[in-house]
Parts: structure tokens; C-alpha cells; sequence
């Protein structure tokens, strides 16, 4: 078996209180908040900015999302990119709230078999949801990824899956539905029993066995009360910090609990439920406080601007998708040059020194995260992801100095329309981000923001 | 090789929000005016360099031809951003410099007001996949941000010159905005680019303008009132300024060049000594602060003293921008760098239509365009 070494939580800055939801729409407040993306973020981009706080390198990259932007197009693909990995196997898992741990059992299998060694699983969801639907309150915008090698602090002891097709929410064409949320607190219930019994059985334990259990479910109260039911405590469910995160839910459970060590049932429900036994030998750091802590207020309206409900977002008319593709290297994967002649450090990667001019002699370097703005502005004629400007949503550039060298213009981002802390020499950090969106594809690259 | 081309003829329509007219009706109006002042006809013309930078205005030499029903000749279209227009100046020089060609056209025309929206239209060539978006006075904003940073620059300091050059243009009878402002309004107005605000950017205009060139003999002959192109300088540096290290955003380097290389072309060692007055490409008021410095009229940093002084002022030491500028007189791209030297040809012969600089005998005009990447100096003095 195979073990989580390392886990990285990202959770977009925005918080919307449930109460602002209910305010506008008229709909009972489920109470506390959830996290929310950004306009320039999606599935792809928050799973960047959980898996790119993983050190060392990976062979593999499988990918956990209901909500990957492209039906056809691989998402882990573009996510190696964007990490600058290479000669790696990608794979996405998609279309179910138990991807992620469909995802981490494969990856224990690939890890376990010898196949892979360094198993990258990112599971990002962005669901998109009707303005004053039930699931608007219910689902949050969140990513974790993990490092899934033989070594680690929290090794996996046994898995088992329960399969059952109905009932549970789904989403046909272009929005999230239910039957009854009675209905799939019940057979939630039953799927966990079996999954476990099943589990139990092989490891030859029993439910006291385990110090903690904690699972991904429909809604909060069902989990609450399976956990009573079986006379265990239960764990904290961050729904009314994040709300239901997708399929990333149960690996946000898993990173609540790996800071404390001890043996977890680990469950990740959907058409079913995966079960995994957990034993944490000792405490694996995570970031989930911080991400939980760093945060800002949206209004509704905000919110609805963001999620393409409100405004109008027009790219200019014709981007090159074969330029994207010849400068991957200087967009995705964001190398910078480094000239032989003279040593400046310069962004993107052309035929020649932008200062001394020399040609063809400099090599290809990977440009740092964090840096200080030497200038900006904050542009109204402009807004973001646009080439004309609403007069309310300001579109905020800097002009950045890069650690270890390399000046770059970014979209200062993660901004609506507060802008403190955005001054000459403040510090400011990559995010991957889209760009815009043109001729039905997705342009991906890097922005900035204030640190987290 | 010494320059000395002579300017014979000046034509410039009102610059303003021109509804009713299109690009044709403002390139004749300004060349026919042109052509009136020299006393000839466009049967006397041999050549003609034409500049248009929005290519919805811009179809080649047809831009002129068609307009000024002129077939059979030589035209030459040039588009160099907002420096357009002493480009075309600069090119049309060279034809009389040779001996090519005895009488030619330098014109420059934009129509802005026909493309709807606010601010000058987006150029998509600048922007390569990855880079984000900013429009023209983002750009200069970067400027501003620096200099208040490093120098402790104000916005009142960029509002003197606003109130200057709307002093200045409000007594020109063709310059677009014909009123003073004071410096409440100008720091009250809604911001465009942080910091700077409405006021602080130049109009968005329609306008043509004309001159018609030769040389001095020809000049003499067909006894002309002349003034003397002496030098135009002109230098390109990259269009991602926020992509190379070593800029500071305090000055832009273009300018520096340029002007190096007419002060030399033209002998001067000391502008502020050697000639009267001047005219700077104010897009923005912090562009003209920094342009002073630019052009060596003051220290690198003490741009603003010269503002705060009056020492640009109609009646200071050094007048900068006695039409208004492009802040007041208004900025149809193509035309205003062709209007430049219009004003600078009136002002030598103490023709302004304008405000008159007292004994004005040599001055300077300066014309700067795309994300300060390109960059023309003119010397036009009496003869």
C-alpha cells in the first residue's frame, strides 16, 4: 500500500455569506459562508495553485473534478504544464463527487503496483450553480491536492467501494438537482454502512477501531447524524466555512484531520461511497488554516459578476491558439531567458537580449513566484478579461520584478474594487489564472496577487 | 548634410468632435487651407506623405488620393502611433532633401470619434498572448505611480499643468477644449487610470493638418514667408517597456534619443538658451513633466519644479505648449504631430493664431506614440 507524504488545501479568497444569498433571492439562509472563485478562476487553475506548493517532482498526475472546464480536453494535461512537469502520465477522473477518491485509490494502486513512484492526485471543483437554486447554498469552490508515494506520515491501510447508481444529486445539462435530500440522506447512510462493513472485513476491524471518521456527504446533517447513529463524534464539516466543496469535500476532510496523528476512516460519497483506512503516524502540516483564515467578504452581486451573471466579458477578436502553443514554454510553464552575454534575466523567452541585443545566446529559465511591484495603475477604461472597460470593475496591472531576476507585466488579480496594498515595492505572488476566454477556448496563464 | 526644408504653406482644421465630417472632408479642408497659404494647387504638388494610424481611416495611399481626387502621383502612407504625424514630416523632408521631388504634401488625418467608445481604440498587435490588457493613459499611469514614489510628485503638480495648457488653449480659435479649468476641477474629476483622472488625459479628437514643403530657393522664388525645418530627430525603443529591467518608468528613453539627435543635428547645446519655446506631446499632464527632463530642460526629478515656478507658462521663461497642447488643442493621432509643426512654423514667423510667444525665433516639438516606444524632435526656426 502507499501512503499521502505531503497535502496542499487552496481555497479561493472570496467568502459569501449565505445570509446575503438568502437576502437576494428570498430563499431561507442556510447560515455561515462559502468560498467562492474568482472570475479568472475554474477547476484547472485552483487545482494549479493547490498542487504548485508540493515540492519535489511527480510521474503522474490524476486530476478529481465534476466540473472540468472542457468536455473534450484533458485537464490534468494542462495542469502538468502549468506545474512545468514532464514526461509524466495524466489522467482525469471526472463526472462523479467521489472522483477524488476513486482518484486516490488509483493512485495507490499505481504507487503500490511499483508503476509510478510520485503520484501527484489534485481534486478541484468550481460547480456551476443557478442564481437561487437550493445548490447555490450548498456547494463552495475549493481545491486539495496530495503527494501519494510509497514513504509517508499518513499511510493507507485498505480501501473498499460500495457502488449504488441512485439516488443523489446530478446534474444533466446545466444544473445541480436532486429528487429529495430525504431520500439521499438515506441511502448515503446505507452506502457508508456497506462500504465499511466491507472494509472492516478485510482489515478485520471494527468502527471502534478507528479514532475518527470522517466523510464527504450530501449534506451535513446526514453525515452528523450517520456519526451518531454509531455513537462517534462528529468531525468538523466546514460547511458553514466552505460549504460542500464537489468531489473535493472528503480530501478537505482529510486534510482537517492529518495535523493529528491516529488511524481515520476516510469516506467519499457519491453513486456510493469509497471507504479508506488512514493511519497517521505523525502530524503532517497542512495549509488549510491559513487558506480558511486568508479570506475576503463578496457581496451577492459581486458574486453573480464574477460567476458571468452580471457584466459582459470581450476579449479582443483574434487570438492565436498556435502562438499560445509555440510560447507554452514562456506562458505555462513561465520561463524567462537569461542572457550569456550581458546576465540580464528577461521575460519571455525571444531570439534576442531585450538590453544588450545579443542573439541566439542565452538559456532558458524558470522565473520566480514572488516579487515587488515597481509600478502600476489601476486601469477603468479596461476591465478584466476585457479589452473595454464598465467603469466598475477596474482592471489593476503591475509592472513586477520577479526573485532571482525578470521583469513582468501581470494582471494584479483576486481585486474588485478595494485595492489597498497595492503600492510601489509591495510583494505580490504568481497564481495561475485564465486570461480570458475567446473563440469557445479557455486561455490559461500567470497573474499576480497580494500574498496568502 | 544640412536640412533646411522650408515650410511654405500651413493647413489645420478645428480639432473637436466632428460628427458631421468624415476623414475625407478634414484632409481636404487641411490641405486645401495649406495650399492656400502657399498660393498654389494641387496641379503644383509632386509628391504627398500621408499618415493615418487607425487602419478603419487607413487604406494606403488611397487615404489621400481618394479624398483630394490626386491620381497619378506619388503618396506615401505612415503610421508610427501617436508620433505619426512628425513621421510624416520627417519622411517628406528626406523627398526635398534629394532633390527628388520640388514641392511636397506632409498631411496626417484622424477620424477617432467614428469608432464609439471611450479612449483610443485597442491595438491588438501590442498585446502577445499572456500579457494583460492597458490602455493608453494605464500606460502613462505607470509613469505617474513611479514618479510619485521617487520624486514625491503630486496630483496638484500634474493639475498645474492641465490648468496651463487649458489656459493656452482656450485663446486658440481651432483647439478642441476652449476653456480654462482650475486645479479643484481637475483633481474633483472621476479617475480614467490611477492616479490620473479626466483631466489629466489629452481630448480624444477628430482634426487634420497639412504643410506643404520645399526648399528655400524655390521658397524665395515663389516668394513665400517661410520657416526652416532645421532638424527632426527620431528614435524607436521596444513596445513592452514592462518587460525590460533596466526602464525606470521616470523617463522615456525614446524621447531622450531623439532629442540628442536634433539638438545635435541642429547645433544646440543648450535648449533652454539657444531656442524660445517648445512644444511637448502632453497625452497626459505627467508625460509633459517628464518630457521636460526629457527634452533638457531641467534635471532628471525637477520636471514639477518647472510647472510649480511657471516657468512654462505663456509669459514664463520657457513657454511649453503656447496652442494648449494635446490636452486642450486636442489629439487626432496622425494630425497632432503635423500640427506640431504647423504651430511651430506660425509662432517663428509671429503668425500664431493663438497666443504668440514674444520674439519667438526657434523653437522645439516634440511627438511621442505607443507605450512611449517611438519618439520624434523637431527644430524649425526663421530663416
Amino acid at each position: 500500500m502507499a501512503s499521502i507524504s505531503d497535502c496542499s488545501v487552496y481555497l479561493p479568497v472570496w467568502r459569501l455569506k449565505r445570509d446575503e444569498i438568502a437576502k437576494a433571492t428570498g430563499l431561507p439562509s442556510l447560515g455561515g459562508e462559502k468560498s467562492v472563485a474568482h472570475w479568472d478562476e475554474d477547476s484547472i487553475t485552483m487545482a494549479v495553485e493547490a498542487a504548485r506548493a508540493l515540492k519535489g517532482n511527480f510521474d503522474a498526475v490524476l486530476f478529481a473534478s465534476t466540473s472540468s472546464p472542457f468536455k473534450i480536453k484533458q485537464a490534468a494535461s494542462f495542469i502538468a504544464a502549468a506545474l512545468d512537469l514532464d514526461d509524466v502520465f495524466t489522467m482525469d477522473f471526472s463526472g462523479s463527487l467521489r472522483a477524488s477518491t476513486d482518484a486516490l485509490i488509483t493512485a495507490n494502486d499505481l504507487v503500490d503496483s511499483g508503476r509510478f513512484s510520485r503520484v501527484l492526485v489534485v481534486a478541484s471543483d468550481c460547480i456551476p450553480l443557478k442564481p437561487g437554486s437550493l445548490y447555490e447554498q450548498y456547494y463552495g469552490d475549493a481545491a486539495v491536492a496530495l503527494t501519494v508515494e510509497r514513504e509517508g506520515k499518513a499511510k493507507i491501510a485498505g480501501y473498499s467501494s460500495y457502488s449504488q447508481p441512485l439516488p443523489g444529486a446530478w446534474m444533466l445539462k446545466d444544473e445541480v438537482t436532486s429528487f429529495d435530500m430525504r431520500l439521499d440522506g438515506m441511502g448515503y447512510g446505507e452506502a457508508v454502512q456497506q462500504a465499511a462493513m466491507s472494509l472492516f472485513k478485510k482489515l478485520g476491524v471494527g468502527p471502534k477501531d478507528f479514532d475518527r471518521i470522517v466523510c464527504s456527504a450530501p449534506d451535513p446533517r446526514s453525515y452528523e447524524s450517520l456519526m451518531r447513529s454509531i455513537g462517534m463524534r462528529p468531525e468538523e464539516f466546514f460547511f458553514d466555512k466552505v460549504g460542500i466543496a464537489g468531489t473535493v469535500h472528503p480530501f478537505l476532510l482529510l486534510a482537517s484531520q492529518l495535523e493529528r496523528p491516529g488511524r481515520i476512516l476516510l469516506g467519499g460519497y457519491g453513486e456510493g461511497v469509497d471507504v479508506l483506512a488512514i493511519e497517521i503516524s505523525e502530524p503532517l502540516q497542512t495549509n488549510l488554516r491559513r487558506m480558511l483564515e486568508s479570506k475576503k467578504e463578496i457581496s451577492y452581486g459581486d458574486y453573480l459578476y464574477n460567476k458571468g451573471f452580471l457584466g459582459s466579458r470581450e476579449a479582443h477578436d483574434r487570438p492565436s491558439l498556435a502562438k499560445y502553443w509555440r510560447e507554452e514554454k514562456s506562458i505555462l510553464r513561465f520561463y524567462g531567458m537569461k542572457c550569456r552575454n550581458c546576465g540580464t534575466v528577461s521575460y519571455p523567452i525571444s531570439k534576442g537580449c531585450v538590453e544588450c541585443g545579443a542573439r541566439d545566446d542565452f538559456e532558458e529559465v524558470k522565473l520566480g513566484f514572488r516579487g515587488k511591484i515597481y509600478t502600476f495603475t489601476i486601469d477603468y477604461l479596461l476591465s478584466p478579461g476585457n479589452t473595454v472597460g464598465d467603469g466598475a470593475h477596474p482592471h489593476c496591472v503591475a509592472v513586477v520584478d520577479l526573485e532571482g531576476g525578470g521583469r513582468v507585466f501581470f494582471e494584479v488579480t483576486d481585486v474588485l474594487r478595494d485595492f489597498s496594498g497595492i503600492e510601489c515595492d509591495a510583494e505580490v505572488e504568481r497564481t495561475f489564472r485564465i486570461l480570458f476566454e475567446k473563440g469557445g477556448f479557455r486561455y490559461y496563464g500567470w497573474k499576480v496577487r497580494l500574498p496568502r | 548634410m544640412a536640412w533646411d526644408v522650408a515650410i511654405i504653406g500651413c493647413g489645420v482644421t478645428k480639432f473637436g468632435h466632428h460628427w458631421d465630417k468624415d476623414h475625407d472632408d478634414l484632409l481636404v479642408e487641411a490641405v486645401h487651407e495649406a495650399l492656400r497659404d502657399a498660393n498654389l494647387e494641387l496641379k503644383d504638388v509632386d509628391a504627398v506623405w500621408c499618415g493615418t494610424f487607425y487602419p478603419f481611416t487607413g487604406v494606403s495611399g488611397n487615404v489621400f488620393s481618394d479624398s483630394l481626387k490626386f491620381f497619378g502621383k506619388p503618396i506615401t502612407r505612415v503610421e508610427n502611433y501617436c508620433a505619426t504625424g512628425m513621421d510624416v514630416v520627417r519622411n517628406a523632408c528626406f523627398a526635398i532633401m534629394s532633390g527628388v521631388y520640388d514641392i511636397v504634401i506632409a498631411a496626417g488625418v484622424e477620424k477617432l470619434m467614428d469608432t464609439g467608445g471611450r479612449g483610443i481604440p485597442f491595438i491588438e498587435g501590442v498585446f502577445s498572448v499572456g500579457m494583460p490588457y492597458i490602455s493608453a493613459p494605464g500606460m502613462f499611469a505607470l509613469a505617474a505611480n513611479r514618479a510619485f514614489k521617487e520624486w514625491k510628485w503630486t496630483k496638484e503638480d500634474l493639475a498645474l499643468v492641465a490648468v496651463k495648457n487649458h489656459y493656452n488653449g482656450a485663446r486658440h480659435p481651432k483647439a478642441h477644449f476652449r476653456r480654462e479649468v482650475t486645479v479643484e476641477e481637475v483633481l474633483r474629476a472621476p479617475i480614467v487610470a490611477y492616479p490620473l483622472g479626466v483631466y489629466d488625459c489629452s481630448a480624444v479628437s477628430d482634426g487634420a493638418a497639412a504643410v506643404i514643403l520645399t526648399r528655400p530657393d524655390i521658397a524665395k522664388k515663389l516668394g513665400c514667408d517661410y520657416a526652416l525645418i532645421k532638424a527632426i530627430g527620431m528614435a524607436v525603443e521596444t513596445m513592452h517597456p514592462w518587460h525590460r529591467p533596466s526602464e525606470t518608468f521616470l523617463s522615456f528613453p525614446a524621447t531622450v534619443k531623439a532629442a540628442k539627435m536634433a539638438y545635435k543635428m541642429a547645433g544646440i547645446e543648450n535648449p533652454r538658451k539657444q531656442l524660445n519655446f517648445g512644444i511637448v506631446h502632453d497625452c497626459f499632464t505627467i508625460t509633459e513633466l517628464i518630457n521636460y527632463q526629457d527634452m533638457q530642460l531641467c534635471k532628471p526629478g525637477e520636471g514639477a519644479k518647472l510647472i510649480r515656478d511657471g516657468v512654462t507658462t505663456i509669459h514664463g521663461e520657457f513657454p511649453i505648449n503656447p496652442d494648449g497642447g494635446l490636452k486642450s488643442f486636442g489629439h487626432p493621432i496622425a494630425a497632432s504631430g503635423v500640427r506640431m509643426i504647423v504651430e511651430l512654423a506660425k509662432q517663428v514667423l509671429g503668425k500664431a493664431e493663438g497666443l504668440q510667444v514674444k520674439d519667438a525665433e526657434a523653437g522645439f516639438a516634440h511627438n511621442l506614440g505607443g507605450p512611449y516606444s517611438v519618439a520624434s524632435v523637431a527644430i524649425v526656426t526663421k530663416p
